[in-house]
């Protein structure tokens, strides 16, 4: 391709072409050997042996360079109008390069070569001038090719020849030698007013053709030959021959007299196009004085007239030479650096004036020459910038920027200054600014220049040719946006290039495209099938490497999603990329801009597989930026080209590349029946020590228990062969149905037999999916998360740590992290490229990584297979149970086992409604010691539902069996359930392990519990002395008076019950006393009624250690402190009625049976108080005191006793009588007693001695004595007698007895 | 003549942008090179190649009735150039002081200003013609309206700028200068 060096004028072209079977690298071989001369110093080309040819060739021990460059192609055709122009547009000479073995003709070989010549240039160009070609011999062929070897043009180089470099020296002397006669022969054709007239023709003139020539410059042919050149011209000859012998550094002379002549020829046009050919042709034969006067000639002819295209080009020659001038002197090293101007400012300047007269030509002919004229101009600005560019790139005015402006390789220059790195960073390519001083800015405001709609006039390889140069310089500035404009052009002329071809279908491919064939055929058949014969994806990958760099710069990375080979590569994990809140980048149409034109690129090339790779990249990256239509159109185009890469037997497939489409793992909760609960082995020992859980509710005493927060951890129970499912939740944040082709758990540890799944997950939405799967074995199983397969990707393993409190913080870490700097810009420009920042981001996260970091999935413990129970009937209905208030039934339960494992342990557990309230108000505490006993002997003796069964019973596999479990009414009680555990624990199995695994079944069931009966005014009271002792039959029924010897010792128990429900009930109350024989008595109560119960009850007496007692508490709370701070005495009263009120509640059974049907119950007196007075007559006494009234019998002197009648004393008035009383010490321990007698009315009776304080004496153990006081009644009526007797000493002691008796005296009968 | 206004995030993300439409007429400075440009090729990629090189807005102004709609004033050839110019305008900024930075660089027919906020966006104004004085206040008062609507606190530095009062300002002063 064409090169656009600055000194490009001033280099002697000489094509190199192959000629015959060579390989490519044995040409380039031979080639960088011949290429290695970039130029010839003058004094080494031979001297032209003809006169007529010796003016550009150099005269001996002349100064000087020829400068020589090696085109690997020709111009194209349409560039012919340059030849006058540009000559070193034109390769000047050609040099084949052939290769023979012994068997080639030489004779073919030239003649190849020849023909090869002839079909690069077309007629009406006069170019090569000159032409040679090289045979290489190969291998040790000695002989056969020697022998013809006088082929004129034809060199053969013997393989034996040593030293093979300088010959070609020599050769290339020779041809340059060659080339310098034919520009004297070039020139001479133009040299007369017919050849003036052909250049002053046209803007863009060409040579008259020969056939003219002679005809009308001299009607003798013969002599043309012979002509010398300065007969036409003799002025200018004689200047070049005076000048010649002086021409080794100085040829000023001659100068204006030259101009005085020659403004007399060639009247109808001007000499100017004439001089400055030969400036050009001066310039290239590297003699820069004479070119520079020639110009300098020219431009003065320019001035007047309007030729601004080659006053331009002249001015070029101009800029050229003060380079060349520079390069030769010394090499360019400055020794006076005190120059206001700058060395190369004249140069600059005149090249800016070249460009501005470029712009504006004043003649315009036809669309042919605006190409040529395009082309003419941006060569111009080219070679502006490269001047400026080479000299900021070589730090400065110097040998190196002279290397780079005259370098003539094939491929372009770049200085070594200019490396990746430099143009990377702003601080080292602006220090080349500041060196050279020559800003970047500057050197890409000229280069803006050439841009322009112009280049659409241009041949397409012109100008992918010159966009390629911008392209490149703006590169090496560091210029990378504009870098990326231009090459999204270069892509656009190649693609163009190739869907062209591609369209032409019969025409052949282009040869310098993307290296695609398809060979359009078209059929005799309407459709036509474009067939691909051969697929040579040779450039391919650079014009993929060319979009992936567009694309970076406008920050999009087409990379993001890689290929992968999708047979061999293993199921990777994916890296945690913590790219969720991405700062927003770029420039969002560019991107969806870029983005369309690259898959559209790659469809056309066509690569698939970058299509695809291209689309999901960009899905992945740009979510945030693209459109709905958009996203879809990338999603579908890449599910296209996936399969269709793949229907073409490619294996490779795109990397995964949603990121993070799993947002949750979560085990689905197993139903309540499956869920196996872990105990441990010694919750089959009954442990009596243990406190009653009932009533605790089994509350941890600790506030934080970290045993308990260890197995509240996520190891859950799941059992081994049953299927478990894990809800899996994944997230779509798309706008097109995403489709997952195998969505399967990843899991390590225990065996886990699942099967993958596919799943589309609409758009924009969160998708719940079940995954199920059996563990194989027992043991633990972890999931780490998911592997997950798009369409034509790879499978990949997501995984998902378990969000534990650590896991949350360091992702909220992260995000805040992340969140500080969204708002702060350290980096502006392409260094706040999303990759650029992550990459100066990681020092600071490594550090944090290093933190040793241990992630945790998902775990679930695998037990042992477990038994499976299930409730089969019940005899409740609808699980409604309805109960009287204490009622005592039963229900009955049928289990059925439907697993194949026997059930060797069932242990039921019942709960109910009332036990929460109550063991609230239990761990309340502000109940007194009192209540706390109440409630806690309700929630203990007195539970709804209780089995009381034992645990080891056995159901066969498949089998049945019955429970019978006891309820009991309590009001309040509205909701009820039975759980029942159960369990395979006496394995066979060598399964030594001490914990064991139940299953629980519960049976919730609605209970309803009417109130009926209600008690209250318990009272007891002292048993009458009157009491008949024969009833009626139904007062006998009513009041059980059997057994009853002394009434002393009884006393009566009495309640009242009230029926308040809807259906008479007979109540009943049983005694059961020691000692005593049962009796009970019982009573229908009707509806809305009220009855009295009473039942005669033995008194007794509990021993001082009993009732001292504190009140106990069922449970076995400790701490527990009494609130009421009682004095001792209260304290103790208190104790006694407790404990007598037990004492009296264990001897009596109160129940009640439903009047017309079989329910029965317990009807409860707990809520009853016993008073302090209910308890002196409970208690059976101490010291008995007996009063009895006694009359000496008249005549015996015996002592008789009064007549009594219904617990009435009779006794006559005015009688003297004697009141006996009887004191018994029944307690214990001896005392001694006084007695204190008072009678009322103490006015109508007179008696004998003191009645208080009666000494009785010390009585011992049932010892009693007995008291006479003379007594006589003064008047009729009823007189009333108390008697208490008292232990001396003790005023307090309550252990006193007392008695009464009444008397109604009447007359003596 | 139409100007082309974006305002850019330190970050460089585009956060508005205004197309303004001016009355004044367009200086038809077209270099005579671009005149009667071929019409040589049918496939996307050349319809790409013409808008990047500024020619459909050249084929706009010769041949009224071509197919092109849209020519120099296509959006996204105008947002390329703009991007592009960044690299000019970020060299440029670091060596000069004043946060006006009058016609930093040409490309095709478009000159580029910009203006460089103290906390680093960067206003840029694509236009035809030169205009300086204007140019420097509208920038000015951009710059006046951009401070009040960075103030509120819901502003992000990042996000597109959406407020009419804002659009509604711009475009005023835009009428007024430009």
């Amino acid at each position: 391709m064409d090169t656009h060096v600055f000194a490009s004028l001033a280099q002697v072209r000489i094509l190199l072409v192959p000629i015959g079977p060579i390989s490519s690298t044995l040409f380039e071989k031979h080639a960088s050997e011949i290429r290695s001369f970039d130029s010839i110093r003058l004094g080494d080309i031979p001297e032209a042996n003809n006169d007529e040819r010796a003016r550009f060739t150099p005269k001996p021990l002349s100064m000087g360079h020829l400068h020589l460059s090696y085109p690997s192609h020709p111009p194209p055709a349409p560039h012919s109008p340059l030849s006058l122009i540009r000559p070193s547009h034109f390769p000047l000479a050609v040099i084949g390069i052939a290769s023979c073995s012994q068997t080639v003709n030489i004779s073919s070989v030239n003649s190849q070569f020849n023909s090869a010549v002839l079909t690069m240039f077309s007629g009406d160009v006069p170019y090569p001038l000159a032409k040679n070609c090289f045979v290489f011999e190969e291998g040790d062929g000695t002989s056969s090719i020697s022998g013809n070897e006088s082929i004129p043009g034809l060199v053969i180089f013997p393989s034996v020849m040593g030293n093979t470099k300088l010959y070609i020296g020599t050769l290339l002397a020779d041809l340059c030698s060659n080339i310098l006669g034919e520009f004297s022969v070039l020139l001479q054709r133009l040299e007369n007013p017919l050849g003036n007239e052909y250049l002053n023709a046209s803007s863009l003139p060409t040579l008259p053709p020969l056939s003219e020539m002679p005809l009308s410059l001299d009607m003798t042919s013969g002599r043309l030959p012979t002509l010398p050149s300065h007969n036409s011209h003799p002025e200018i000859s004689r200047v070049t021959s005076l000048s010649a012998p002086q021409m080794k550094r100085n040829s000023s002379l001659g100068v204006p007299t030259a101009k005085k002549r020659i403004s007399g020829i060639g009247a109808a046009s001007s000499d100017g196009r004439l001089y400055k050919v030969m400036a050009d042709l001066f310039l290239l034969s590297g003699r820069t004085q004479d070119a520079s006067i020639w110009y300098t000639e020219a431009l003065q002819l320019f001035k007047p007239s309007v030729d601004s295209i080659w006053q331009a080009s002249a001015l070029e020659g101009l800029a050229t030479i003060s380079v060349l001038d520079a390069w030769s002197t010394g090499q360019g090293l400055q020794t006076s650096s005190n120059t206001s101007r700058e060395p190369w400012s004249e140069s600059s300047d005149k090249l800016t004036q070249a460009t501005a007269l470029y712009c504006k030509p004043s003649i315009i002919e036809g669309e042919q020459n605006m190409s040529l004229l395009s082309y003419l101009y941006c060569t111009c600005v080219l070679r502006h910038s490269s001047l400026l560019f080479s000299i900021w790139s070589a730090k400065g005015w110097g040998p190196l920027a002279f290397t780079t402006m005259l370098h003539s390789g094939p491929i372009p220059y770049v200085p070594p200054t200019v490396t990746q790195e430099t143009r990377d960073s702003w601080s080292k390519v602006e220090r080349l600014s500041m060196i050279s001083g020559v800003s970047r800015h500057s050197i890409s405001n000229v280069i803006a220049q050439a841009h322009g709609p112009w280049l659409l006039h241009l041949g397409v390889r012109e100008r992918i040719s010159i966009l390629e140069v911008m392209a490149s310089m703006y590169s090496c500035l560091g210029y990378k946006r504009k870098e990326a404009y231009i090459l999204r052009e270069v892509l656009g002329c190649i693609m163009d290039l190739i869907v062209c071809g591609r369209e032409d279908g019969s025409h052949p491919p282009f040869s310098n495209g993307a290296g695609l064939g398809i060979h359009g055929i078209t059929a005799n058949s309407t459709t036509q099938v474009g067939v691909r014969l051969t697929e040579r994806s040779d450039g391919n990958q650079s014009v993929l490497e060319l979009l992936k760099r567009v694309c970076r710069v406008l920050g999009v990375n087409l990379d993001a999603v890689k290929t992968v080979d999708l047979l061999d590569s293993p199921i990777s994990p994916a890296t945690d990329d913590t790219a969720d809140n991405q700062e927003p980048f770029g420039w969002p149409e560019l991107q969806v801009g870029v983005i369309r034109e690259s898959i559209a690129v790659a469809e056309a090339l066509p690569d698939f597989l970058a299509v695809a790779q291209y689309a999901l990249s960009s899905l992945k990256t740009l979510i945030d930026v693209l459109t709905p239509g958009d996203q879809y159109h990338l999603y579908s185009t890449a599910a296209r080209a996936l399969s269709t890469a793949k229907r073409r037997g490619s294996s490779t497939g795109v990397e995964f590349w949603l990121s993070r489409p799993i947002v949750s793992i979560a085990l689905a909760p197993l139903p309540l029946i499956r869920l196996p609960i872990e105990k441990p082995m010694s919750a089959l020992q009954p442990r009596p020590s243990d406190p009653n859980t009932i009533l605790t509710g089994a509350t941890d005493p600790f506030l934080y228990n970290p045993r308990r927060v260890d197995n509240a951890q996520d190891r859950q129970l799941v059992i081994e062969n049953e299927v478990l499912e894990f809800v899996v939740l994944l997230h779509n944040p798309y706008a097109f149905d995403l489709e997952l082709e195998c969505v399967s758990l990843s899991t390590s540890g225990v065996p886990f037999l699942s099967e993958p799944i596919r799943v589309v997950i609409p758009a924009c939405t969160d998708q719940p999916v079940i995954l199920e799967g059996k563990p194989q074995r027992t043991g633990n199983l972890v999931i780490r998360g998911c592997i997950v397969q798009t369409p034509g990707g790879i499978r990949k393993e997501i995984h998902l740590p378990l969000a534990t409190f650590d896991e949350e913080e360091r992702c909220s870490r992260d995000r805040s992290s992340l969140q500080s700097e969204s708002d702060r810009f350290k980096y502006s420009g392409l260094e706040a490229l999303p990759w650029e920042k992550a990459i100066k981001r990681q020092s600071k996260h490594l550090a944090k990584g290093a933190s040793d970091r241990t992630i945790r999935y998902l775990e679930c413990k695998v037990v042992p297979e477990q038994p499976l129970l299930r409730i089969r009937r019940t005899s409740v209905t609808h699980g409604a149970l309805m109960l009287y208030d204490g009622e005592m039934s039963t229900l009955q339960m049928t289990l059925e086992n439907i697993s194949p494992l026997a059930i060797d342990f069932i242990r039921l557990v019942c709960s109910d409604s009332t036990i929460a309230p109550a063991q609230q108000a239990l761990a309340e505490g502000n109940l007194s010691v009192f209540d706390t006993y109440e409630t806690e002997y309700a929630l203990i003796n007195q539970p709804v539902f209780s089995w009381n069964k034992k645990d080891d019973m056995t159901i066969p596999p498949h089998r049945k069996t019955s429970l019978t479990i006891s309820c009991f009414g309590k009001v309040g009680c509205t909701a009820g359930t039975i759980h029942v555990s159960y369990s395979y624990v006496h394995r066979s199995a060598p399964d030594v392990s001490d914990v064991l695994h139940t299953r629980q079944l519960s049976f919730p069931l609605m209970v309803t519990v009417y109130h009926m009966l209600e008690c209250h005014g318990m009272d007891i009271l002292p048993f009458p002395s009157f009491f008949p002792k024969h009833l009626d039959k139904s007062s006998k029924e009513r009041i059980p008076t059997a057994g009853i010897d002394n009434e002393t010792n009884w006393c009566l128990f009495a309640v009242d019950v009230r029926n308040a429900y809807g259906s008479p009930f007979k109540v009943s109350v049983d005694r059961m006393q020691d000692g005593v024989p049962d009796a009970g008595s019982s009573v229908t109560i009707p509806p809305g009624l009220t009855s009295r119960v009473i039942i005669p009850i033995r008194k007794f007496i509990l021993s001082e250690e009993h009732t001292s007692r504190p009140i106990p508490t069922l449970s076995d709370r400790q701490f527990v402190v009494d609130k009421s701070k009682l004095p001792e005495n209260e304290q103790k009263v208190q104790r006694e009625l407790f404990w007598y009120r037990e004492e009296l509640f264990k001897s009596l059974c109160c129940r009640w049976q439903e009047a017309n049907g079989t329910r029965f119950g317990d009807l409860s007196l707990r809520r009853q108080r016993l008073t302090l007075n209910m308890l002196e007559t409970l208690r059976s006494e101490t010291i008995v005191v007996r009063l009895s009234l006694v009359r000496h019998a008249t005549g015996t002197g015996s002592a008789v006793p009064v007549a009594q009648k219904h617990g009435k004393h009779y006794p006559p008035s005015y009688h003297i009588l004697r009141l006996r009383t009887k004191i018994t010490n029944m307690s214990r321990t001896p005392h001694a007693l006084t007695v204190n007698i008072h009678v009322e009315p103490t006015e109508h009776m007179i008696h004998d001695g003191a009645l208080s304080e009666i000494p009785v004496g010390t009585l011992g153990k049932n010892e009693s004595q007995e008291i006479d006081v003379g007594i006589c009644f003064l008047s009729h009526g009823r007189f009333d007698i108390n008697a208490v007797a008292k232990v001396v000493g003790n005023p307090h002691q309550h252990e006193k007895g007392m008695t009464h008796l009444a008397c109604i005296v009447g007359p003596e009968e | 003549m139409s100007h082309h206004l974006f305002i850019l995030s330190p970050s460089d993300t585009p956060i508005y942008s205004l197309t303004h439409y001016s009355t004044k007429p367009a200086a038809s400075i077209g270099s005579p090179l671009s005149a009667n440009l071929p019409n040589w090729s049918t496939s996307a990629f050349a319809g790409t190649l013409t808008a990047l090189s500024g020619a459909s807005s050249a084929t706009q102004h010769t041949t009224g009735g071509t197919v092109r709609v849209g020519g120099g004033q296509d959006r996204h050839v105008i947002q390329m150039i703009a991007n592009a110019s960044l690299d000019a305008i970020e060299d440029v900024m670091r060596k000069e002081n004043g946060m006006y930075l009058k016609a930093v660089d040409k490309f095709n027919e478009w000159t580029v200003s910009a203006f460089i906020t103290p906390g680093n966006s960067k206003f840029l104004l694509l236009h035809e013609s030169k205009n300086d004085e204007g140019i420097r206040s509208f920038f000015v008062e951009v710059w006046e309206v951009y401070v009040k609507t960075m103030m509120n606190p819901f502003q992000s530095a990042q996000r597109t700028i959406v407020s009419q009062a804002f659009d509604g300002r711009v475009r005023a002063s835009a009428k007024k200068h430009l």
